[in-house]
């Protein structure tokens, strides 16, 4: 164990490089974050001191304003990088500038975007939140405040804070700052699950569940930088990574730390797994999509997923990336748990949110099989997949808001209550109909292209009995995406069926944009693919660089 | 592990005491009960009527709670950076106001929807 | 000019969503001119082609560079005879549901769909393109028999798409499996052609043919790996399932001679007795089990299992050592043999599909004497049985024949015998099918020949020319067997490498 010699406290406290000195921080760089924090700190002061009728509108537009300039800044930064650089690291190294964060954040953005449309979604003064969260269900008070149509604006900035988080999780290139960016970002969701107007006892009890079930997940992050830490002797990613490469910080013998970094290891990859919601961190996902207010779920079911799986690359292909033989086994055997069991389990859903929440927790899997890949090509191909579900699942979230059990009803979520869709309303049983092609990996959709890009980096990574499974996994869950097709198209129209509203502008465009890009994105998919997959003739010309992959070191 | 022996050794102690103290004090000392000890002690002002039934802390407390926070871990950010002021420059002064104004912000959102107004 | 072809199909179906209340009738006769269109254009192009060796009405259009997959389609010997037969079987099948009376638009639309697909199927050049086709074939297929089914169709549409989904993505693992093999990673199939990939290392290439064999072998169907395709082809409407056995199963053979052939021709040569044992337990299993039945349509459904039994058998041949000439007989016969079943069962089908849709089942023993009220019907039925068992005079019998001299010439003792038992199953198909004429066609008339009304103009539209045409490729094959045999010299050679 520790060396027992009386330098060994002077060691240890002369090890973090504590400064005295100012940090130089370019704000050019971080801009993009900037103005989303900003923004957010500016929608809490409205909500403090604009009058309630015109709150509404201003918040709408500052979030989209926001979101929609930091996505330029994003685009700009990313034109910025010189070609055949991966990017920099800003703040004493603790944030990443890189390809993959700018892909990854820009993303984010554009995924945001969508979802503040199907947030901002009023029919007739309703909303898909509570009137006043505070007031007991079911309560006299509760009446009063809806037929005053009080209305909690503070959505508005609660979303940008946890898309701040979400940014900054991509970015972090230290445990420190991860964690924050994982608190920043977490927390706000905790609170937006439990604001469903409809149904607010289990909304609630799906928040609690998240919180509890998050806050526990964070404990085990946080042990688990800890002991990396002890390991280390830092939690920025590149000293980690050197120090792995070293056999772990002065203060060990030779190997003798090992332990201490393979607990780390593991337990901020549960930290992490959870956050993504692979088998057997998963519990979360079934509940709370189903609990949560429907926008909200869709902005976690994308962008949550996009920032979780940021995070999980950053930290296995930088820090950990030298003890990839350690962690490849574990990760092997979740990705394997998680396209198995969610499969299967995804069979018996008899509601179109949990079953969502559960080819989510499916399509984790397929993503964790790239990422054992370890490998350019998988980082690639898990950034593409991200980008291409996630513009699925909002655009089948916006659906799931428009189908309700009557006029002025709550959602039908009960699968049952779907069949005969296809009939009344043709289009929008077709557009769903795509968004389930393509979560089963039908070519001419983006979810082909995304499936077939990681399933080709864990092969060419060695990975071949992962792809089987993957690949035994993809035909299951055809199985369950196809059933609603035939259900929506092919089953006679039930006695209490469904009655679709009218999509409202911004619910029918984020459907609109969802079946464009899944149709693009399969089709034309090379625009987004070329920039994320190294071309082979840079790698030529630099051989054997660290940074072949696009993260910043 | 043997630097650790020490800090052990004094949590033991620690330990022991408390258990020893509780054990001898339930058996030794007297029991007489009444009204007012079997009452909840909220520092000596008439405790607050409960709800019954469940038990719950009306949502005021948790108002005050909130705003305890936004006072309190201010203190934690303020304190070394008074300690270092000269070598932080004007970089620390910058990001301290920033900072006090971020927080002074959640304060002014507490107010302005009647997070100070008891009844 | 074959992108036109190709994608005629595809814009006319839009063109019928395009324009708003259309009568089923135009609808109809706008699908049959679409058709026939094509079907022409696929004659221009076999004339164009001629009889040489190579690839013609190339086009080569980047799509995905950075995996270096293209838009790359072109015509030869073996794509041109099986873009004819799909060109003819969707005008068939056109023709034939203009009695069609349920959601005319959604059908047309859905089968034009299918030609575009398994048109680009058979000119693809491109592993990736050719995998997009073979699954939205799936996909098509799918909602045909789900949506125009009768019976149990959920369930058999289901099974199909399950079973054969499943035989799609495991072909993407071994297709993913030749692209990783291939320096410098590549999925034209042109370039994987002409160095085929994996050719150092024989167990990589082994695990890859598995992985392409049984993906090929779910669409084909071999035994044991057929039982989708009974229930499916029971459930599904008429045209679907002439269009499932005669277009769709030869998607199946045409990547083994396509793919599986030139591009791993060490595993092809060493696995060879394998495919060609495979080939011949579905030959006698597909008789034997036809044999059994009573349901019409199941019995030509497993007698498909057993003229696609023959290809396996030749193909596996075709990687066997031996006279170089026997091994081109072979593959020649092989392909004639996809063109002559597509014609022939497709035209089975859609007589088994004209019988249900008199007296709404398939049931054999409720049928007898229908000669006396259906007399042409009768006459159909026969000439497309007897051409089904291989008769002298029909393009069964010139397939069959090449196949196994080209067989029993390909090998040693080993290979004769296989030979010999397959001809078994020839024994018993022609028992099974003179039963059928007995039963159905002849003998005293049964409980439901009343309700059996002669064909329609419509329908023997439809039926006549596949079954004449059969007889043209039997009487005078000339014309089929000079584009044929360049393409199967090439692959033989291509194997032997």
């Amino acid at each position: 164990m520790i060396t027992e010699t009386s330098s060994v406290p002077a060691a240890v406290l002369s090890a973090p490089t504590i400064t005295e000195q100012a940090p130089h921080i370019d704000y050019w760089l971080l801009s993009p974050l900037l103005v989303v924090f900003g923004a957010a700190v500016l929608g809490v002061l409205f909500e403090a001191l604009v009058p309630q009728a015109r709150r509404r509108a201003l918040q709408l537009g500052l979030a989209l304003a926001a979101t929609a300039a930091a996505f330029v800044l994003t685009v700009l930064q990313g034109g910025s990088i010189p070609a055949g650089e991966a990017g920099t690291t800003l703040a004493l190294g603790s944030v990443a500038v890189d390809r993959v964060a700018l892909f990854l954040q820009g993303t984010i953005l554009v995924l945001a975007f969508i979802s503040l449309l199907l947030i901002a979604e009023n029919r007739r003064g309703e909303s898909a939140f509570a009137a006043q969260a505070a007031t007991v269900p079911g309560s006299e008070e509760e009446r009063s405040h809806i037929l005053a149509g009080s209305q909690h604006t503070e959505v508005y900035p609660l979303v940008l804070f946890a898309v701040l988080g979400m940014q900054l999780f991509t970015a972090a290139n230290d445990f420190l700052t991860m964690f924050i960016a994982l608190e920043v970002m977490s927390l706000p969701l905790y609170l937006l699950c439990g604001l469903a107007r409809r149904r607010r006892l289990f909304s609630q009890e799906a928040a609690v569940k998240y919180f509890l079930l998050g806050a526990f997940s964070s404990a085990f992050f946080l042990f688990g930088i800890a002991l990396v830490y002890g390991y280390a002797g830092s939690v920025n990613f590149a000293r980690v990574s050197e120090a792995i490469d070293a056999g772990g910080a002065s203060l060990f013998e030779d190997g003798s730390g090992e332990p201490l970094l393979l607990i780390g290891i593991a337990l901020i990859g549960v930290g992490l797994l959870f956050k993504v919601g692979a088998v057997p961190f998963h519990n979360w996902k079934p509940d709370v999509y189903q609990g949560a207010p429907t926008p909200i779920t869709a902005l976690m079911a994308s962008c949550t997923l996009v920032a979780a799986f940021g995070a999980l690359l950053r930290v296995f292909y930088t820090a950990f990336g030298a003890s990839v033989d350690q962690w490849r086994p574990m990760l092997w055997t979740v990705a394997i748990l998680t396209m198995v069991l969610a499969a299967v389990v995804a069979v018996t859903q008899r509601d179109i949110k949990r079953l969502l929440a559960y080819s989510s927790v499916v399509h984790a899997g397929f993503m964790l099989t790239a990422v054992v890949a370890a490998s350019p090509e998988g980082l690639a191909g898990a950034m593409f997949y991200l980008a291409a579900y996630g513009f699925t699942t909002i655009g089948a979230f916006a659906i799931v808001t428009l189908v309700r059990t009557h006029e002025n009803g709550p959602e039908a979520g009960e699968l049952a209550q779907w069949a005969g869709l296809g009939r009344t309303s043709p289009l929008l049983a077709g557009s769903l109909a795509l968004f389930l092609l393509a979560f089963a990996g039908i070519p001419l959709t983006s979810g082909f292209i995304g499936k077939f890009a990681v399933f080709e980096a864990a092969m060419a990574a060695g990975a071949t009995p992962l792809v089987v499974v993957g690949v035994l996994s993809s035909a299951v869950t055809a199985f369950f995406y196809v059933r609603i097709i035939v259900l929506m198209f092919f089953s006679e129209p039930a006695e209490t069926g469904p009655t679709v509203i009218r999509a409202g502008g911004l619910t029918g465009s984020a459907i609109a944009v969802g079946v464009a890009a899944t149709f693009l994105l399969g089709v034309f998919p090379s625009p987004v693919l070329d920039n994320l997959v190294p071309q082979p003739s840079e790698e030529a010309a630099e051989p054997a660089v660290a940074t072949a992959d696009g993260f910043t070191r | 592990m043997e630097l650790y022996a020490p800090v052990l050794v004094l949590g033991a102690i620690g330990a022991a005491f408390v258990v020893v103290s509780m054990v001898v004090g339930s058996i030794a000392g007297p029991k007489r009960y009444n009204r007012a000890k079997l009452q909840a002690y909220e520092c000596g002002i008439e405790p607050t009527p409960q709800p019954a039934g469940g038990g719950r802390f009306t949502i005021k407390y948790y108002l005050t709670a909130m705003l305890f926070i936004v006072f309190d871990i201010e203190i934690i950010f303020l304190y070394p950076w008074a300690v270092h002021f000269d070598e932080l420059g004007l970089f620390g002064l910058i990001a301290m106001v920033l900072f006090l104004v971020n927080v002074s912000i959640a304060y002014a959102y507490e107010w302005r929807r009647g997070g100070l107004e008891w009844e | 000019m074959l992108s036109l072809v190709i994608f005629l199909p595809l814009a006319v179906a839009v063109g019928l969503y395009a324009v708003p209340r259309l009568s089923d009738r135009v609808v109809a006769w706008s699908w049959i001119v679409a058709c026939a269109v094509d079907f022409a254009l696929v004659i221009a192009m076999w004339i164009g082609h001629g009889t040489g060796d190579g690839i013609s009405y190339e086009a080569n259009v980047r799509w995905i560079p950075s995996v270096r997959a293209g838009y790359h389609i072109g015509v030869d010997g073996l794509s041109l005879p099986l873009l004819a037969l799909t060109s003819l079987l969707f005008l068939a099948c056109a023709i034939y549901s203009l009695r069609q009376e349920r959601q005319v638009r959604a059908f047309a639309a859905l089968f034009l769909f299918l030609q575009t697909v398994s048109l680009g199927l058979f000119a693809a050049l491109d592993l990736l393109l050719f995998f997009v086709f073979f699954d939205l074939s799936i996909v098509g297929m799918y909602f045909v028999i789900a949506g125009w089914g009768h019976g149990d169709r959920m369930r058999s549409a289901l099974k199909f798409f399950l079973y054969t989904f499943l035989g799609s993505l495991v072909l993407l693992l071994g297709f993913i499996g030749l692209y990783l093999g291939a320096e410098p990673h590549t999925f034209d199939m042109v370039e994987l052609t002409r160095t085929p990939p994996l050719a150092g290392s024989a167990g990589l290439g082994g695990l890859v043919l598995l992985a392409i064999g049984i993906g090929l072998a779910i669409k084909t169907p071999t035994v044991p790996f057929h039982t989708w395709l009974p229930p499916a082809h029971t459930d599904a409407p008429a045209a679907g399932s002439a269009i499932l056995a005669g277009i769709l199963l030869k998607m199946g053979t045409y990547g083994f001679i396509r793919i599986a052939m030139p591009m791993l021709p060490d595993a092809w040569r060493r696995y060879a007795w394998v495919i060609i044992i495979v080939g011949l337990i579905s030959v006698l299993y597909g008789a034997l089990v036809a044999f059994a039945q009573e349901d019409l349509k199941r019995l030509i459904a497993y007698t498909s299992v057993n003229h696609m039994g023959y290809i396996i058998v030749a193909l596996g041949a075709a990687g066997a050592v031996g006279d170089q000439a026997a091994r081109q007989l072979a593959v020649t016969g092989a392909v004639t043999q996809m063109v002559s079943h597509g014609l022939i069962t497709g035209a089975l089908f859609l007589l088994a599909g004209i019988l249900y849709g008199r007296a709404r089942t398939y049931d054999m023993g409720r049928f007898g004497g229908l000669a006396g009220g259906a007399p042409v019907f009768s006459g159909l039925v026969a000439v497309g049985a007897f051409a089904s068992l291989g008769l002298p005079g029909f393009s069964g019998f010139i397939a069959e024949f090449q196949i196994f001299t080209g067989v029993i010439g390909s090998g040693g003792t080993a290979i004769v015998v296989v030979g010999a038992l397959a001809i078994l199953g020839i024994l018993i198909t022609a028992a099974l099918f003179l039963r059928l004429l007995h039963r159905t066609v002849l003998g005293p008339p049964g409980e439901l020949t009343a309700q059996v009304t002669d064909v329609h103009r419509s329908e023997l539209g439809a039926v006549a020319p596949l079954l004449v045409l059969s007889v043209i490729i039997g009487v005078a094959p000339r014309f089929l067997l000079d584009v044929i045999e360049p393409f199967s010299a090439a692959v033989v050679s291509l194997v032997a490498r």
